[in-house]
């Protein structure tokens, strides 16, 4: 061995902290609670809290749109979790998305089935198919930010399939904490611009993850 | 002499918990490991290697939260050195085959080694003690038959006769497909 070695060795074991157990998880979980808190406080002060909120979450609607987004984000923040260690190669974790997808979709056609077809545009458009996904993309930020610090003490193979999973789990939380603001109550919107939103945080992460989460 | 999966294994989950002599010799043990698995991939390219070498311990030392304990010590190594090895190619904008982590490990051969040392220990419990220990010293041990008849107090005729008979019943018990329990 040369004596650059072994002084590197000599260097890195002269102080040898302990390492707790589920580091990587609560890494993750405090990143993006972090983040959470400041995308909470962004729809509470700037967009508002819907003022029906102490009604609608008797609804239907209210519990069809927080569990969609609630079992994509737990899905994603998975997958992240396996690719935030060298050894998570697999896309495998990301299948499961499909079936609240799926759900959602059954749930849509009994929409078009109940709603008479000139009805259909409007339902499907509702009020803020224009802002809904941009702000679910914003709103995303914060909580993609807090992963990329968790991300720095974590070591991930694939960086592009990291950066895409961390975006998608920070897009799936905000639609969530944006549920607090929006009203909407159709689920093809919520499947179409909801998932839209989503999708591009996904995207957005799937763009900076080779840059940003490199190690 | 390379170390086995369990005593690095061993010697990760004694760093993790703070222990400086474990970690130590941890990533003294990671040297050749590393120096071989680097080598086969950059054949020639000596700088390299040793540089590869010092920045995968570097990253074993840091990365150390990610190795989740109870999961094969190896594996994640060798993710970490794929990793490393990538990155390092992407940098010098060269090429590499970066094989898939199932392929490095079988080619590693910690698997196969293991799997090997275990079969031939279950044949050899099938024989007498005196064949099984003359031909774990002359064929796996690798000392000469002088040696090992000075070990066991035995003549050097009575050690070639042990190995030739144990070795014998070995074959015999292979070909007909039963195996010693």
């Amino acid at each position: 061995m040369n004596t650059d070695t072994e002084q590197l060795i000599l260097r890195l074991t002269r102080e040898v902290p302990v390492v707790r157990r589920h580091v990587v998880a609560r890494r993750i979980a405090l990143g993006m609670v972090c983040g959470a808190v400041i995308t909470a406080v962004l729809v509470v002060t700037v967009l508002g809290v819907r003022p029906d909120l102490h009604s609608a979450v008797h609804g239907f609607s209210f519990w069809m749109k927080w569990t969609y987004t609630i079992s994509l984000g737990a899905i994603a923040v998975a997958a992240t979790a396996r690719l935030a260690r060298p050894t998570g190669l697999s896309l495998r974790p990301l299948w499961p998305l499909a079936v609240p997808a799926l759900l959602l979709t059954g749930l849509g056609i009994g929409e078009l089935v109940r709603t008479p077809a000139r009805q259909w545009l409007a339902m499907w458009l509702g009020h803020s198919w224009k802002v809904c996904p941009w702000l679910v993309l914003t709103l995303a930020l914060p909580i993609f930010i807090g992963l990329l610090w968790s991300f720095r003490a974590l070591a991930p193979a694939r960086l592009r399939a990291a950066g895409a999973t961390a975006g998608l789990a920070a897009g799936a939380w905000a639609a969530t904490i944006y549920c607090l603001h929006c009203p909407e109550v159709s689920a093809l919107f919520v499947l179409t611009w909801y998932s839209l939103g989503i999708l591009l945080a996904a995207l957005m992460g799937a763009l900076l993850g080779p840059k940003l989460l490199r190690w | 002499m390379q170390a086995s999966e369990q005593q690095l294994q061993a010697w990760m989950t004694g760093g993790l918990d703070g222990d400086a002599a474990s970690h130590a010799a941890l990533l003294h043990a990671l040297v050749p490991l590393l120096r071989a698995f680097f080598g086969r991939r950059l054949p020639g390219a000596h700088a390299d290697v040793d540089d590869l070498i010092q920045e995968t311990l570097l990253a074993v030392h840091e990365k150390r939260a990610t190795y989740d304990r109870g999961r094969p010590f190896t594996a994640w190594l060798y993710a970490v050195a794929r990793y490393r090895l990538i990155d390092h190619c992407r940098r010098r904008r060269a090429s590499v085959s970066a094989e898939g982590l199932d392929e490095i490990l079988a080619m590693e051969g910690f698997e196969e080694m293991t799997s090997a040392h275990m079969d031939v220990e279950r044949l050899l419990a099938g024989l007498s003690p005196k064949q099984a220990q003359a031909i774990r010293d002359t064929h796996l041990t690798g000392l000469s038959v002088a040696e090992a008849a000075r070990n066991a107090a035995l003549s050097e005729s009575d050690i070639k006769v042990s190995v030739h008979r144990g070795l014998k019943a070995l074959a015999a018990r292979i070909r007909g497909g039963k195996r010693p329990s």
